[in-house]
């Protein structure tokens, strides 16, 4: 009967199905293609109601299948996306965007300019949420490729402009990729999400033409909108925006002090920090130590001998000039039923004693005022310091065993 | 680690997930998903772009055809865990019901019944000894002064046996005498009352159902590999659970080879109960190693120096059962430990438990699931803790007030709907900021410094839910490699992935992660079965069900030696078995051979066995194996199945009418009943099990009606003579007095096989698989030892004097005939009986009982104090099925 034969039908077209999956997953991409031309077949008589249909597992598996095969070209895989563009309207988008990104990726962005215009005139009725997103995809790629191309007759234009002489038909067309360009770049990063390198270009495009005002607005939306994830990426483009302007060093100061409540182990922490400590307001030296104290924290950064540095420096200030030293004792109060075994333990020690000696000299500057003299870490370091007869460790262990009453007074 | 200086472009929305649809079979194929400017930048005349999936990736080969035993199994049999169809409802009409929107139908009935009959004594004692004497059971007539005091059962229970034939039948209406007897006696004659008792079995097969359908106490896996310590020694620990109930810890030595090879016995520590999950972190160059049970989690120290013994450090005590336990990366002697109560804790060996979160609700929204999961994070005072809706960042100093969400179900990181975290893990040896999240859809990885956002997303497709996951770390710049393994599939999945693509030469920027090469499917334990040599049925069904043992756990580490790279990936079963594989490394531009494994792993090839000769290693892993098989019929046939000495008279057990058939024995019956008798008095076996002698039994002659020749046959002669038409008008009048005698013949046979029938069903309730596990030995070994009972198989040459017995080989085996509910009912002994003799002849038919194990290793050390000690293997000493929980 018709039933028995569509159940059939199915089992045999899902059996085939997982003889390619488990093809694919062997890499066996002779085998996965010869399965694949017989399930085709299952195209014809698609009964199925369900959420994958055979035309997108036909779609995903054979582009997985050219991207791999030892005698696929560039030209098959053209082809075959040409015909899976035909094959489901719903998907049309999809598969001109992947297409769009695999000749991206081989070079071909001639090719992948011509397929994001032909897919931005595309219409077809009402449009679902997701094709929605897909054309802001589109339009905006197609936004980026016109953004090289400016950036492609810019450059053509300053190395003219240097020879001294003006092209006019140029600077035209550059003028007019620079509208093309803005105009998509502009709505996508509208819209919430994660659009760092759309935000770059177009930051750059405005720039260029003195519009800073809507640059920096741009940025401040992308940074501060609460609809957007905590991207630490906009603070950062923020941040060197404002550096690019010359701005004062008290909005460099703010923007990067949001930055440290987002983020406390992002690498730029260190200028923050740097900037801090040479501020002359007692508050924002005060800050200066916590950021470092705080990005010395993570994992990340155990073995960053430029955070050390920045830490030990700021500590040697204060216990030189000995005011301030409760600042200190707060940073340590949360820190000290962890940090010995987390940064000062006698293996830390030895190991980076071995691997590198200015990293083991800063923390046992470091170790040396906050565990005192007779912290393992410190009096491993100062010890084979000394036996290898460098004169810097001859002054840290001087310089610990004068201030260690400060260590007293920290810890107690 | 710095943060990229550009991410992958994506939409971001909060809020439930939108996108519906279920598992996709394809759903990570064919797809690029972005891209991204990531070459040398605009300098040079084109941008060039870098995909968020499918850029080339490392390749990885298999070195073997099949995963290879790594330890010998250990002694002592397996015992499945329960299979759907112990405690599904196997009728037809109730197969309807499941296939509507009702759900499962469990057996309730049975395994009521499963516990009266196996536990009598805890059942109805106190009573069934009171009314001991009231209670008749015999056939014959009661006689008049015993008639005022007791009753004869032998009517109650054939209206039982009716009531089970009839089992599944819509129409069926209770016998009025059962109905009177139980309304009389529901109420006292339960030990436990029954209401009680049906309300905890219902819960615990309602438990042992959603065990089935998904197990997530064995999320995080049982099996760690402590990788050689900084001395370049390549002799490496292997932490793994064993023993019958998976209540004993191994550390084992493992040297790295081309077959990784177990070194001197493994230090050993019993456990007081099933070993869950193994977690390992290496901090300050020592080990440190959990262990989770149910109710208990322990943690060892493994120090740094060879040689050294692994230390227990402490235990705690949860009243809950733990559902996580994580090793600190950061800080020696750190762990945290999830309850299924919802609570949270920092434990730190030197001062103790501190509870982070107490909250039994799901974070993000409701869920049913008690499961909970935490892990440490960048920062060694932040944890991280899951359950199935999200993940939340925890500070330690200050656990109400820090906390940030990682990851949600939801729009947010475009999840579907109905999807749930499976496996949280944090990548900090790769990177210190990045986190693995698994769900049954997909894979994750995480930035904690950009939260809710993957960074990374990938449909990982495969069939169950990925519970184990092993990451290798490699060299800055390379991919690193994460292993995904499936518990019930024994699925293993191998991706690559990359944090920086862009190369030192650009500025050394950190770049956004991608997906590198395709994924891999590696061997499973099960994968072996083809390979091996075929085994005689029920060896090959013992050894399947061994193999395809649900997966317990995963353990994998890189192994480099100058120019080649290889990969070793442990697997472990819940049988105990660690198998493992070996994946070596190809320069990723070498022109693509023609697939090794295209070919050999064909179906119907074994290159293992077939042309072992050709490599050495080849050789080696099937030499491996033979072992291993050896080993493994050896443990089955040698484990001690009884722990209690048979203690039943010889006399009282039948009377001479018991045993006395209605119309008198047959010759056969008459032989067997000998036979019986002789090995009764002798105390021996009446069969034993061992395989074939060397050479192969005659063929059993094929039983040939009295009448001569079969009709084909004569019809053929009587053709080739030349009379044909005789013959014909000889088959046409054929007497009908012979058909009938033909017909008569057939109905026996028809009548024996449905006998033989029932005997096969009643296997599954009381009969033990004695005979399948003892039949496992190997065939090749000299059959005959000279202390040996008589022999009477039919395999053996029949005692001298005595008439050949031989049967058809579709025909029952005498004693099973003589076993089968049928004959013994008409013998009249009641079912009681029928089912003591049945015990009886079962464990005269094993032998002796095996003398009691000897004590423990030297090694072994009773660590965890024994609260409730090896539940499951001292209840279970006999059966081989599994039961519910009793």
């Amino acid at each position: 009967s018709s039933h028995e034969h569509k159940l059939n039908f199915r089992k045999s077209k899902e059996a085939c199905l997982s003889y390619i999956q488990d093809a694919l997953l062997q890499k066996q991409w002779k085998r996965a293609a010869e399965f694949l031309t017989c399930y085709v077949e299952s195209l014809e008589k698609d009964y199925s109601r369900e959420h994958v249909g055979p035309s997108e597992i036909i779609w995903r598996i054979g582009t997985e299948i050219l991207w791999h095969h030892s005698q696929s070209s560039m030209k098959e895989f053209n082809c075959f996306m040409e015909q899976m563009k035909t094959l489901g309207v719903k998907r049309y988008l999809k598969v001109c965007l992947e297409h769009v990104f695999h000749l991206l990726c081989n070079g071909q962005i001639d090719e992948a300019y011509q397929n994001l215009s032909l897919a931005e005139s595309w219409r077809f009725g009402e449009q679902t949420a997701i094709q929605d997103k897909e054309m802001k995809l589109i339009e905006a790629y197609r936004g980026l490729l016109d953004y090289y191309s400016w950036s492609k007759q810019k450059n053509i234009l300053v190395e003219h402009s240097e020879d001294g002489f003006s092209d006019l038909a140029v600077e035209q067309e550059m003028h007019s990729y620079f509208r093309k360009a803005a105009v998509n770049l502009k709505e996508i990063i509208k819209i919430p999400g994660v659009w760092d390198v759309f935000v770059k270009c177009y930051v750059d495009l405005l720039e260029f033409y003195g519009d800073h005002s809507e640059a920096c607005q741009v940025l401040n939306e992308y940074a501060y909108n609460s609809k957007f994830p905590a991207n630490p990426n906009a603070h950062v483009y923020l941040y060197q925006f404002l550096k690019r302007q010359g701005e004062s060093k008290k909005s460099l100061i703010s923007a990067l002090k949001i930055l440290h409540d987002i983020v406390p182990s992002h690498e730029l922490m260190i200028d923050f920090n740097t900037m801090l400590q040479k501020s002359k307001k007692r508050k924002k030296r005060r800050l200066g130590l916590e950021v470092i104290f705080a990005a010395l924290d993570y994992a990340g950064w155990k073995e960053n001998a430029k955070a050390w540095s920045c830490l030990a420096r700021q500590m040697k200030q204060i216990v030189i000039s000995e005011k301030h030293l409760d600042w200190i004792k707060q940073e340590w109060n949360s820190r000290k039923d962890w940090w010995p075994a987390f940064h000062f333990s006698r293996y830390l020690a030895k190991r980076n004693w071995q691997e590198n000696k200015s990293l083991s000299y800063e923390k046992a500057l470091v170790a040396g005022i906050l565990l005192g003299k007779d912290c393992k870490y410190f009096k491993y370091v100062s010890h084979h310091g000394c036996k290898a007869q460098l004169k810097r460790f001859r002054m840290l262990k001087k310089f610990v065993n004068r201030h260690n009453p400060v260590y007293l007074r920290i810890s107690g | 680690m710095e943060f990229p200086a550009a991410l992958f472009p994506s939409f971001f929305g909060a809020g439930p997930p939108r996108e519906e649809g279920g598992p996709a079979p394809v759903a990570g194929w064919g797809e690029h998903g972005q891209v991204l400017e990531g070459g040398p930048g605009l300098r040079q005349a084109q941008p060039a772009f870098v995909p968020r999936r499918g850029a080339t990736g490392e390749r990885w080969e298999a070195a073997d055809a099949a995963a290879v035993p790594v330890l010998l199994p250990s002694a002592g049999c397996w015992i499945p865990s329960p299979a759907p169809q112990d405690i599904l409802y196997r009728t037809g009409v109730c197969k309807k019901l499941r296939a509507g929107k009702s759900g499962a139908t469990l057996d309730f009935a049975r395994q009521l019944g499963h516990f009266f009959v196996d536990h009598p004594e805890d059942a109805f004692g106190s009573l069934g000894q009171l009314l001991h004497k009231n209670f008749y059971l015999g056939n014959s007539k009661l006689k008049r002064p015993a008639r005022n005091s007791t009753i004869r059962m032998t009517a109650l229970v054939e209206d039982i046996d009716r009531l089970e034939a009839r089992r599944g039948c819509p129409r069926q209406h209770l016998a009025s005498r059962l109905r009177w007897f139980s309304h009389l006696c529901r109420d006292w004659l339960f030990e436990v009352p029954l209401g009680l008792l049906a309300d905890c079995l219902h819960e615990e097969l309602m438990h042992q159902w959603s065990n089935l359908l998904f197990d997530d106490s064995l999320t995080g896996g049982a099996l760690a590999w402590l990788p050689p310590k900084d001395g370049g020694t390549s002799v490496g620990h292997l932490v793994h659970p064993g023993g019958q109930a998976m209540n004993h810890l191994y550390f084992q030595d493992v040297v790295l080879e081309e077959l990784p090879r177990a070194r001197g016995s493994p230090a050993h520590f019993e456990l007081s109960g099933r070993v869950r999950q193994v977690a390992a972190a290496r901090v300050d160059g020592e080990d440190f190693v959990g262990v989770r049970s149910d109710y208990h989690c322990g943690v060892w120290r493994v120090p740094g120096r060879t040689g050294a013994a692994p230390a227990p450090l402490q235990v705690i005590h949860t009243d809950v059962p733990a559902s996580c336990l994580t090793v600190s990366p950061h800080l020696p002697g750190e762990l945290s430990v999830c309850t299924q109560s919802g609570t949270v804790y920092l434990w730190s060996v030197e001062t103790g438990l501190q509870q982070l979160r107490h909250d039994p609700q799901t974070m993000f929204f409701r869920d049913h699931s008690p499961w909970r999961w935490s892990d440490f994070t960048a920062h060694p005072r932040v944890l991280s803790c899951a359950d199935r809706t999200g993940l939340q960042c925890l500070d330690a100093r200050a656990p109400k007030k820090c906390h940030f969400d990682l990851f949600k179900v939801g729009e947010e990181a475009g999840c579907q709907q109905g999807e749930r975290v499976v496996l949280p893990m944090y990548l900090g040896r790769a990177h210190p900021s990045q986190y693995l999240v698994t769900t049954q859809f997909s894979v994750y990885v995480l930035d904690e410094r950009l939260p809710l956002v993957p960074i990374l997303k990938w449909a990982h497709m495969m069939k169950a839910p990925p519970l184990f996951a092993h990451l290798m770390p490699g060299n800055p710049g390379r991919s690193h490699q994460v292993l995904l393994g499936a518990s019930c599939t024994q699925e293993l999945l191998l991706l690559q992935y990359r944090a920086s693509f862009w190369g030192v030469s650009s500025g050394g920027s950190q770049s956004a992660c991608q997906l590198a090469g395709t994924p891999q499917k590696l061997h499973s334990i099960a994968g072996c079965l083809q390979h091996l040599p075929t085994q005689l049925p029920h060896r090959q069904h013992l050894l399947q069900q061994r193999l395809a043992a649900p997966a317990a756990g995963l353990a994998a580490t890189l192994q480099e030696d100058g120019l080649h790279k290889s990969m070793l990936v442990f697997q472990l079963s819940e049988a105990g078995d660690v198998f493992c594989q070996r994946l070596t490394h190809k320069a990723a531009q070498s022109p693509a051979p023609p697939s090794r494994d295209e070919a050999t792993t064909a179906p119907g090839s074994s290159p293992l066995f077939e042309a072992p000769a050709s490599s050495p290693q080849g050789l080696a892993a099937a030499l491996r194996y033979r072992r291993w098989l050896r080993a493994l019929s050896r443990a089955c046939r040698e484990s001690p199945q009884h722990t209690w000495h048979p203690s039943l008279s010889q006399r009282r057990l039948f009377t001479r009418r018991d045993l006395e058939g209605p119309t008198g024995p047959s010759s056969l019956q008459r032989q067997m009943r000998q036979r019986l008798r002789q090995a009764m008095q002798e105390g021996g076996r009446i069969q034993h099990w061992e395989p074939l002698a060397v050479q192969p039994p005659p063929l059993p002659q094929i039983l040939e009606p009295a009448g001569g020749p079969d009709p084909l046959s004569t019809r053929l002669t009587a053709a080739w003579a030349g009379d044909w038409e005789q013959w014909w008008e000889e088959r046409t009048s054929f007497s009908v007095a012979q058909r009938q005698k033909a017909l008569r013949e057939r109905r026996r046979r028809q009548k024996r096989a449905r006998g033989r029938r029932s005997l096969s069903a009643s296997f599954t309730s009381s009969l033990t698989y004695q005979s399948e596990l003892s039949e496992l030995s190997d065939a090749g070994l000299p059959l005959l030892s000279p202390g040996r009972p008589p022999i009477l198989s039919q395999e053996g040459s029949p005692p001298a004097g005595s008439p050949a017995v031989r049967s058809p080989p579709t025909s029952p085996a005498p004693d099973e005939a003589l076993l089968s509910s049928q004959s013994l009912r008409c013998r009249g002994i009641p079912k009681e009986r029928r089912k003591t003799l049945r015990d009886y002849l079962s464990v005269w038919a094993e032998g002796p009982p095996e003398p009691p194990e000897p004590p423990g290793s030297q090694a072994s050390q009773l660590c965890i104090p024994s609260s409730q000690s090896q539940l499951s293997s001292a209840s279970q000493p006999r059966r081989k099925r599994p039961r519910m929980g009793f």
